[in-house]
């Protein structure tokens, strides 16, 4: 059993093996799966097979919305306009432009965090607040929100602000105070201020552990969203999903869902390499 | 310009359960400008506190520390500063943290968003590659990441770094403890020549006291008392003229003693007056 100690020391080969094993295990079992449960029930829809999927997707991908009316000459146009009026181009701009928003929202969070850290009066003011407004399930609050905001795009972006901004304030506040005092007490000794202490040495120490945390949230911020495209939206992944649940449709939703998986992955991987980039001297990333 | 005056200063935590937990007791020191004063004592005694005071981090509970005849509130660029580890702001270059100091010492909040910074800073970092060579470093060291290098040219950047201000005053708070024994004696020649160039006054803490001995021309000796109640006190007080770190082991021998018994803690009720001896008196 020395594969199983501390000091093993699996080859670069048994590495890559490992880490693909549980894809290639959880792909096989559903396929075997859906391929008997087709066998039994030719038209089982819980299940569908791959050439199912792949057929829902293009469809999602290559023809229009069907609330879309179907514009003169767009088949003609190309591949690249049949994209951009389909379904799955209209629901992942939808989503995007939300989730942007959101993920534009957190960077105020992060000053107030930093503020509160680096004075006290303004740390004193804001602290027990948001210790205590983190501790507030944002889900819980969903049908206040909507009575107060409705049921359009604000609504959907304050349900993230609420579930995810004090987690974002804490996390910075937390970064900016594990900064060793000696750097302060060094920056004073050099001539620096207030100001350049904290945006020219606190801020710029903790970015990037501030992106981490960013990036550990966005899960977050996407699950908000969910909730509130699919209760409350005509538009979005997650308005799609709920309304395919109603028709069973899991040939596209499965794809859809792993669209999504996809497209965090590829935010979350650009994130990493934006912040490699971006600070060389950081190494935890 | 350069001068510490230590007016009957006593430092006081509040301990929960405990009251106050006294530090420092009644300590009265007068530091003159160009002095090298090395601080000893054991772990606990109140050294770094003392240094904090002088840098104004911490204000003392009674008396008052003037640093050139000034009360100081919030350390500033009066007093440079090389403390053991962090000394170096792990985001810049080498270079960068050098010629920080410069950088924002010499606009408002907003310096570096002002048009005529680079030519500044071309002029900053020539002036930062001279501090390098000067402190044993080379230009190929400048682009290097502090996380690049060893701890003892992490401090000698540190070094560069407080002194390219000129600051009449550096503290260093057991700067070279962190290093192996080669490279500390290493730095002990490099701060005792900067010294010598620049006349700067530098309070050195240490816990080592042949350290102590060689690089200062004071050495002053906290103890606490072993009831650990009425806080530490100025236990001896010696000046210690050019002995260097060829003088001979007996010359070190005598003075290491003295310092070595001066920092045991003192028996309750039993106050060790302060002495002051010249080094003759070992010789």
């Amino acid at each position: 059993m020395s594969f199983l100690r501390i000091h093993a020391q699996p080859s670069r080969t048994t590495s890559w093996i490992l880490s693909w094993f549980l894809f290639a295990a959880g792909i096989t079992a559903y396929f075997y799966v859906s391929a008997e449960r087709h066998r039994d029930n030719p038209d089982d829809r819980v299940m569908p097979t791959i050439g199912q999927m792949v057929q829902g997707f293009q469809e999602a991908a290559l023809k229009p919305a069907e609330e879309e009316e179907v514009q003169d000459g767009a088949a003609a146009r190309g591949w690249v306009a049949r994209v951009r009026s389909s379904m799955l181009w209209k629901d992942t701009t939808a989503t995007s432009r939300r989730f942007l928003i959101s993920v534009a929202l957190l960077f105020p969070a992060v000053l107030l965090g930093l503020h509160m850290a680096m004075f006290p009066y303004i740390g004193a003011f804001f602290l027990r607040f948001f210790q205590f407004f983190d501790k507030i399930v944002a889900l819980s609050l969903l049908p206040i929100i909507f009575i107060a905001f409705g049921i359009d795009e604000l609504s959907k972006i304050m349900l993230i602000v609420i579930g995810v901004t004090p987690t974002i304030i804490l996390d910075t506040f937390n970064l900016s105070k594990s900064v060793p005092r000696e750097q302060i007490v060094k920056a004073f000794t050099l001539g620096a201020g207030d100001f350049a202490i904290t945006y020219r040495i606190i801020f710029k120490q903790i970015f990037p552990r501030v992106l981490n945390s960013i990036r550990l949230n966005l899960k977050a911020v996407m699950l908000f969203l969910f909730a509130g495209e699919m209760i409350a939206s005509t538009d979005g992944l997650a308005y799609r999903i709920a309304l395919l649940r109603r028709h069973m449709g899991m040939d596209t939703i499965i794809p859809y869902v792993l669209w999504v998986a996809l497209l965090l992955f590829l935010v979350d991987l650009g994130m990493n390499l934006l912040n490699r980039k971006l600070h060389p001297w950081f190494q935890e990333t | 310009m350069g001068s510490i005056r230590i007016q009957r200063v006593s430092v006081e935590y509040p301990v929960e359960g405990r009251g106050m937990l006294r530090i420092l007791n009644d300590i009265d020191l007068e530091i003159e400008s160009g002095a090298f004063v090395s601080i000893v004592g054991q772990t606990g005694c109140g050294k770094s506190t003392l240094l904090r005071l002088i840098l104004g981090e911490e204000s003392p509970s009674g008396g008052q520390v003037l640093v050139d005849g000034k009360v100081r509130s919030q350390p500033g660029p009066y007093c440079g500063y090389v403390p053991q580890k962090y000394s170096l702001f792990p985001d810049k270059t080498v270079l960068d943290n050098i010629v920080f100091g410069l950088d924002v010492s010499s606009g408002g909040p907003l310096s570096s968003l002002h048009p005529a910074r680079r030519k500044r800073m071309r002029i900053f970092r020539e002036d930062g590659l001279r501090y390098l060579h000067h402190v044993g470093l080379n230009e190929a060291d400048a682009r290097k990441y502090p996380h690049q290098l060893s701890g003892g040219m992490q401090q000698r950047v540190a070094l560069a770094q407080a002194l390219i201000l000129k600051p009449p005053v550096l503290l260093m708070d057991e700067a070279f403890s962190a290093l192996d024994p080669g490279t500390r004696s290493g730095m002990q020649r490099l701060i005792k020549k900067l010294w010598r160039e620049s006349g700067t006054t530098i309070v050195f803490v240490t816990h080592n006291t042949r350290e102590a001995v060689c690089l200062g021309t004071r050495v002053i000796a906290l103890a606490k008392d072993i009831s650990g109640e009425r806080g530490s006190s100025v236990a001896l007080d010696l000046s210690v003229p050019h002995l260097d770190f060829d003088s001979g082991e007996e010359d070190l021998r005598c003075l290491i003693q003295d310092l070595e018994s001066a920092t045991l803690p003192l028996p309750q009720d039993a106050s060790r007056p302060s002495e002051t001896k010249p080094a003759s008196v070992y010789n």
